[in-house]
């Protein structure tokens, strides 16, 4: 510790260099504690993909619907367990509609859907009062919390997407609250909102066909048989159909995004390699204007091995400086994600969003490293230094 | 053995010193022998390329000879490891080069203090005695200063209050009045002897300037490697 004061004060040295330095260091620890809470969003949400489940949808994009009829026909190829209705609705609450409030609400079919879908656990009388309810919803604990909702609650909200869109805002009853159970259901979102899909077709008089369909197959060994038996069957209808696993349906729902995270992924390994070699660079510099400090340094008794520790010290510090920082900004992106434009729809629609202890610690252990990465070679150079060579030189 | 009896403070027995330069050798040094009693004030002259700094190197114990023995204060340097000798110098050599080499961002103070962080003082006490040696050379009142706001002359006394601090046996000046001013020389050069008179301190000075070197009690002169009184 007694070494500390005399690293910091070199640092300050030149402190707008060592202020850049770790700015860019700082710029690329945020860049990976962001794009790996995205990454690790997106994985926790196909966590709770099951395999025995499959989700088809219209084979050009997902903004088209399906005619509901298809539901009967895909419930009688061999292999179909069960089927259910299910479109994303894009409901806002307010007018002008508030989308800072935004959340995932689906139009389902209930008995169908919570059958296919175990891990939304309600109680048997609040199921009953779901189904019974036409303008029945039920949420999830973290949406109830959020909002303050509970049992009986009435919420509005009306939908971004044009043929759901009646002139004023659907209205619902909080029928139930399901619950979470982590342990059985790992990765269940606890932000959703779903609402009778009948309720939809009726005030849209029928215009809303099926955005998908849930399908739960007899046997998850058979799954992609049967997806493949549904896509055949559709091959010459007018709307041919997609159908894949529903770990596959949400990751290509993610790559919808056009493949985001690859992307972004690419482009922070380039940018942490950059930072490598900048900070590399920095170091060198630091080190090669103190030749001569160097060699003093060991006239005076330094041994060559402290003098190597006290410039990986340096590197260190600008290291552990850049890792704070980008981990502060990388929280404080994360955090506001959600409510900015264009790209907080997507944020929001991840459950978990936030930064893990884990993305954290591998930050900040990145920036270390980087630091000492960048350190080292300047340091062996002064730990190799003699000092006759460096004194004649100067 | 020294007249007195006592064993020399230096003593260099048939030094050879060879640099390699690509495939050529040059002999800077051919089998030089030198004592240098404790106490002493010696005065190391010569024209540029005799081996003067050379010798100042081997007996600092910061370049090792080709061949022969060099012992300072009891220790024949040349065998220490690379570990031992950095530890030797910090607690038997002082030195003072030409152009000071003070630490840029470290204060006056902070810099005399620097070589006591090898040694287990308290912060207080590494402190106490950088102020004692600033106070010896006359800059106590100067200890929050940094190098930039300080002149030559008084850089170079901060750079002698470094090389006193951890009371080392030996100092080595590498012509420390080589960038200074008359005036300014002159100071450096009573404080030199004032070290040696005072304190004690063995002196082993390198100079081109015959002034100063008619401070010292004892003038050598080299010439090609070799010794001459």
């Amino acid at each position: 510790m007694k070494y500390l004061p005399y690293v910091l004060k070199h640092l300050r040295r030149n402190w707008i260099r060592t202020g850049s330095t770790v700015m860019a260091m700082a710029v690329c620890i945020f860049l990976f504690c962001t794009l790996q809470t995205i990454i690790a969003a997106v994985n926790y949400g196909l966590k709770s993909a099951s395999a025995s489940r499959l989700v088809t949808r219209h084979s050009v994009s997902l903004v088209y619907n399906m005619p509901l009829a298809y539901k009967e026909r895909i419930a009688q190829i061999p292999g179909v367990k069960r089927v259910a209705i299910s479109n994303w609705f894009g409901g806002v609450m307010g007018l002008p509609p508030d989308f800072t409030k935004f959340f995932a609400n689906f139009a389902v079919e209930p008995e169908d859907y919570l059958a296919i879908y175990p891990e939304y656990v309600l109680s048997d009388a609040e199921k009953q009062a779901f189904f019974a309810d036409r303008r029945g919803a039920i949420i999830g604990p973290d949406l109830a919390e959020r909002f303050g909702w509970s049992v009986g609650s009435t919420v509005q909200l009306e939908s971004t997407i044009p043929p759901y869109r009646i002139g004023r805002p659907f209205e619902f009853v909080i029928s139930g609250i399901y619950e979470v159970d982590e342990v059985r259901y790992p990765g269940t979102d606890g932000r959703l909102f779903f609402f009778h899909h009948k309720y939809l077709e009726e005030s849209t008089r029928n215009r809303a066909g099926a955005g998908t369909f849930s399908i739960e197959v007899n046997d998850p060994d058979q799954a992609a048989a049967v997806g493949k038996a549904i896509d055949a069957y559709f091959e010459n209808s007018d709307v041919r159909t997609k159908t894949e696993t529903e770990a596959a349906f949400r990751a290509g729902f993610v790559s919808l995004a056009g493949n985001l995270a690859l992307l972004l992924n690419g482009i922070g390994i380039a940018v942490t390699f950059t930072i490598l070699l900048v900070t590399a660079n920095t170091m060198s510099m630091a080190v090669r204007e103190r030749r001569t400090e160097i060699a003093v340094l060991k006239t005076l008794g330094f041994g060559s091995g402290l003098v190597m520790a006290l410039i990986l010290a340096e590197a260190l510090v600008l290291g552990v400086l850049g890792g704070g920082l980008g981990l502060i900004l990388g929280k404080a992106m994360i955090g506001v994600l959600p409510s900015l434009p264009l790209i907080g729809d997507v944020a929001r629609a991840f459950p978990n969003l936030g930064l893990s202890p884990l993305i954290a610690s591998l930050g900040f252990g990145i920036a270390v490293f980087l630091g000492l990465a960048a350190g080292l070679l300047p340091a062996l150079q002064a730990y190799r230094a003699r000092i006759t060579d460096t004194l004649r030189t100067v | 053995m020294s007249g007195n009896g006592k064993a020399p403070m230096v003593a260099v027995e048939g030094v050879k010193k060879v640099y390699r330069r690509d495939a050529e050798e040059v002999k800077v040094l051919d089998g030089l022998s030198l004592e240098v009693p404790e106490g002493d004030f010696v005065a190391l002259m010569g024209p540029s390329g005799s081996g003067k700094t050379t010798l100042l190197n081997l007996i600092a114990g910061i370049d090792r000879p080709t061949a022969g023995k060099v012992i300072v204060a009891g220790t024949d340097v040349a065998q220490l490891g690379e570990s031992e000798l950095a530890r030797w110098r910090s607690r038997n050599v002082g030195f003072i080069f030409q152009f000071y080499n003070l630490i840029p961002v470290l204060t006056a103070e902070e810099n005399v203090a620097l070589p006591l962080l090898l040694t287990n003082l308290s912060k207080k006490e590494r402190r106490e005695r950088a102020l004692t040696a600033l106070k010896v050379v006359g800059l106590a009142e100067r200890s929050q200063h940094y190098p930039r706001q300080l002149s030559g002359g008084q850089e170079q006394r901060v750079a002698i209050a470094r090389a006193i601090v951890a009371d080392p046996k030996v100092l080595v000046a590498d012509e420390p009045t080589g960038d200074l001013d008359s005036k300014s020389a002159e100071e450096i050069l009573a404080l030199m002897e004032t070290l040696n008179r005072d304190f004690g301190k063995t002196i082993v000075m390198v100079t081109h300037d015959p002034r100063a070197a008619q401070r010292a009690h004892t003038q050598h002169h080299l010439e090609k490697g070799v010794l001459s009184l």
